[in-house]
């Protein structure tokens, strides 16, 4: 009887001693995996109208059953715009997927009804709920160069090459994205790089300075441009020229003074926002890297003229892009 | 040419020990001849027109193995294998191989060592190939083929086939302790391809005290490791399992009472990978055994529990590998799908069985094994089994065992899956039974298992039913002549989730895997046993894989061999 003691308390302390408590479990959820979608709490939108202009923002939440792979897009009824949001999770939140008035479809938003839909991946059906813009937001600028809303300055100096259908003029149609107007560069020009430019000299900003009124350090500047790739044709090349006038004298020295380089290939279609800071910006000769034959130093504060260019492979043929809103920002700009 | 260069360094090596006295040389080895004629029939959707529906061949092969014993304290042995496929000739499909080399001897009467090929085991914890099985033993109809699948595999005793050095020694005392064994052994479980995979070593050492007749206790260790500096990259694995062990043994009413308990734990870690969990956990396992005078019964009865985190490269091999591809109709379906295993190539394709310790860890198959895939040292388990063996009647031999497991983490949901293994195996000597005079041998067995898991939603349920069941007969008709013949089926309906794991072995994800396939193996031969150690049968034999979801083409394979084996 001893003995069948000894062994009934070797097997209930050994179950004592191992006992263990697990709260946590392996792997992913089944759950997640693989139950059927539902929507625990309704698609909504934490204010039906927003003015945008004072800061305000608008928050979407809903919550899933499970993980899933969801969507919402924001589209403007009459701009068209549209911003979107994704991501992969249990629920949208309100505090997290806020929308303060950006684009990541051009063209911005203007004064309109909006609709956001909210679209998840394996569920046809699709949640939506209205939105009000009340006013778009303020977009916060160091300078404007050129958004072309006041027709051509007459300080800017345009040069277009003699060439075939040929239009380097500012236009105001469907195809805009700031405000109503934008630049239009177009045209083929089969003997020459150049199909045509336009410099934008500091004195059309100030009449009292040689040189653009910016902040002096070159981290802080932030230089920022909307660009447009025309469809089925040839590859533009927008090439902006920062030169320098670092003795204030009103005139540019290449031989002794910076010039700083921004080329880009514009090799998307519809508009694009191009953003770059000032200091990341360098010399080029013909398209490499040099050293600038100044004080090689960014000083944004002592740019003399900003020269834009735009160019095309002489041999490819026609090319054409649009370009609006160039602007100096002291952060990269959100539209 | 090297094969032949190295049969003849060991023959001269050999002949020159043999000049001189107190040596012996002994030969040692087997033969056999295997011809097989086979066809598949598949329930193709489409026609197959690219797929080959028959296969005729085999082999001739010897191993030769020359025992050396130079002197009272070494021995060597050299093992070389010579196999000729039928229907290749002068170089066409003949091979030479090493089979086995290894050398062992005694140092100073005290220390015993080994170098080579070792057959190496420790428990179920630590260093064990725990056999990926149907049943416990199949009819011999289908266990002759399983034995060639040993012989090949060097499958002796649970043991594993490595290759290293082992040496061990033993200490007796007058007080206190009778002994202290040690053993200790280190051997290269991976090569380095001089890039991005390590060497990986395995080593480890057994400590046994026996106290006295009764008591013994010790301490088992085993450490899996990547070996610094044989690449470039620093990150180095390491797995070790330290348990301790004790067994007493007592007397009640005459009956052998035997106490055992194995504890332990693990540690599974990457040195400089931050995404590397470090595992740990633990395991025991517990056990009382009684056995009856002169074995007339055992019956024991067993707690385990194996903590989700415990990880033993050693323990956690499995000699099956379930996504190995078979070497005979590898695929079907116009040559597009991959045929699924059945249990004929579980009994006899030594293609899908393993070597050695894997270095990292195996899927198991949910429809052959979804309880105990890597043997006791399945992890994540909990919960007692029984075994009981009864002897009692002359001719008569029963074998049963239940095992009642539980997950002690969930599996993607905070349920947790319950386990039932019922297992029953009996043999008949019937001439004895029933005063036959010609030897009549019939042998039966059956094994359940059951899954489930009841989930809070609908989604985490898990139903998976299997069942194996198994008839053999076998009747000496003359003297070393037998009919032999026998019967497996096998069903496996439900679902399962199956943990797809990574490189760190924790979950990624969950497959929901439905099954209901059948499945039947039958064979019929005749044996003629020319002696203790040689045998020539015929057999012919039929396997079906029906697919009753429709996932995989149902087919059917039919055999006929004739196999001729010998040991010497």
């Amino acid at each position: 009887m001893k003995k069948i003691l000894i062994v009934i308390s070797f097997f209930l302390g050994l179950t004592i001693l191992s006992c263990r408590k697990e709260n946590t479990i392996d792997g992913p959820s089944i759950e997640d995996l693989y139950s059927s979608f539902k929507m625990l709490s309704t698609f909504k939108a934490n204010k039906d109208s927003v003015d945008f202009s004072t800061g305000a923002t608008v928050g979407f939440s809903a919550t899933f059953n499970k993980i899933v792979s969801w969507k919402i897009t924001i589209t403007g009824t009459t701009s068209k715009a549209k911003k979107v949001f994704s991501g992969q999770s249990k629920s949208i939140d309100a505090a997290t997927t806020i929308w303060n008035g950006t684009t990541t479809y051009f063209p911005l938003f203007a004064v309109e009804n909006c609709i956001a839909k909210l679209t998840i991946d394996g569920v046809t059906d699709t949640f939506q709920v209205p939105v009000k813009i009340k006013n778009t937001r303020t977009i916060n600028t160091s300078l404007v160069i050129a958004d072309f809303e006041s027709g051509f300055n007459p300080a800017w100096v345009k040069f277009v090459q003699t060439g075939a259908n040929m239009d380097f003029n500012i236009k105001s149609d469907t195809s805009k994205v700031q405000g109503n107007s934008y630049l239009n560069m177009a045209g083929t020009v089969n003997w020459d790089w150049l199909i045509g430019l336009v410099d934008f000299p500091a004195t059309a900003y100030s009449t009292s300075a040689n040189t653009l009124n910016l902040n002096a350090n070159p981290d802080a500047v932030y230089f920022n441009c909307l660009v447009y790739g025309v469809p089925n044709t040839n590859m533009s090349k927008v090439l902006f020229q920062f030169k320098e006038d670092e003795n204030a004298d009103g005139v540019f020295n290449a031989n002794n003074e910076d010039e700083y380089d921004y080329n880009i290939d514009v090799t998307w279609t519809g508009w694009k926002l191009v953003s770059i800071k000032y200091s990341d910006i360098t010399a080029l000769v013909n398209g490499q890297p040099v050293t600038p034959k100044g004080n090689s130093i960014h000083n944004p504060n002592k740019i003399g003229k900003i020269s834009m260019l735009h160019l095309a492979d002489k041999a490819l043929g026609a090319a054409a892009c649009k370009i609006d809103f160039i602007c100096f920002t002291s952060t990269p700009l959100e539209l | 040419m090297k094969p032949f260069l190295l049969i003849i360094m060991i023959f001269s090596f050999a002949t020159g020990l043999f000049a001189q006295q107190k040596k012996t040389i002994d030969f040692i080895g087997g033969a056999r001849s295997y011809m097989s004629n086979s066809a598949i029939n598949v329930q193709d959707s489409l026609p197959d027109t690219t797929t080959l529906k028959r296969n005729t061949g085999g082999y001739a092969l010897i191993d030769m193995g020359v025992n050396i014993r130079p002197n009272d304290k070494t021995e060597i042995m050299g093992m070389f294998r010579i196999r000729n496929e039928y229907g290749g000739f002068w170089g066409a499909g003949v091979s030479f191989d090493v089979r086995q080399l290894w050398l062992k001897g005694i140092i100073g009467n005290v220390l015993r060592y080994q170098l080579g090929d070792l057959n190496l085991k420790q428990t179920p914890f630590t260093l064990y190939n725990n056999r990926v099985q149907l049943m416990d033993s199949l009819p011999s109809i289908f266990q002759l083929q399983q034995n060639i699948v040993n012989y090949e595999k060097f499958y002796t005793n649970n043991t594993w086939r490595q290759q290293g050095a082992n040496v061990d020694f033993g200490l007796t005392f007058n007080k206190y302790i009778e002994s202290i064994d040690v053993n200790a052994y280190l051997t290269r479980l991976r090569a380095t391809d001089f890039s991005s995979v390590p060497d990986r070593l395995l080593g480890g050492f057994s400590l046994a005290i026996k106290q006295n007749n009764k008591l013994s206790y010790g301490l088992h260790k085993v450490s899996t490791f990547d070996l610094k500096g044989t690449i470039l990259d620093s990150n180095v694995y390491t797995n070790n399992v330290t348990t301790l062990y004790a067994e007493n043994k007592f007397y009640y009413k005459h009956n052998l009472g035997i106490l055992k308990i194995e504890l332990g734990n693990s540690v599974a870690k990457y040195s400089k990978d931050a995404l590397a969990p470090v595992l740990k956990d633990y395991f025991i396992h517990a056990q009382a055994q009684f056995v009856a005078p002169a074995n007339k019964w055992v019956a024991s009865i067993a707690y385990l529990n194996v903590g989700p985190d415990f990880r033993s490269v050693g323990a956690q091999s499995m000699n099956v590998n379930f996504n190995a591809s078979p070497n005979f109709y590898t695929s079907y379906a116009n040559n597009k799908l991959s045929r699924p295993l059945s249990i004929m190539d579980l009994v006899r394709n030594e293609q899908i069985y393993t070597t050695g310790v894997s270095s990292n860890l195996m899927k198991p198959s949910l429809m052959y094994n979804a309880i105990l895939p890597f043997g006791l040292a399945t992890f994540n388990r909990v919960g007692v089994y029984t075994k009981a063996s009864y002897q009692g009647i002359k001719g008569m031999d029963l074998n049963a065992s239940v095992y009642k497991l539980s997950e002690i983490r969930g599996q993607g949901t905070t349920q947790l899956k319950q386990f039932l293994q019922a297992e029953l195996q009996t043999t008949f000597q019937l001439h004895q039974l029933i005063g036959f005079k010609k030897g009549l041998l019939l042998q039966t067995g059956c094994r359940l298992q059951q899954t489930k898991r009841t989930g809070a939603i609908a989604v985490e349920q898990v139903d998976l039913k299997s069942l194996a069941w198994q008839v053999g007969v076998n009747y000496e008709f003359a003297p070393k002549l037998q009919l032999i013949g026998g019967m497996i089926f096998f069903n496996a309906k439900g679902n399962d989730f199956v943990a797809d794991r990574n490189l760190y072995t924790t979950v990624d994800y969950f497959t929901n895997q439905k099954m209901d396939v059948a499945q039947q193996m039958t064979a019929l031969g005749l044996k003629c046993n020319i002696s203790a150690k040689s045998y020539i049968t015929a057999l012919y034999q039929s396997a079906s894989y029906q697919d009753k979801l429709l996932v995989m083409p149902d087919y059917t394979m039919k055999q006929f061999l004739l196999i001729y084996n010998m040991t010497f």
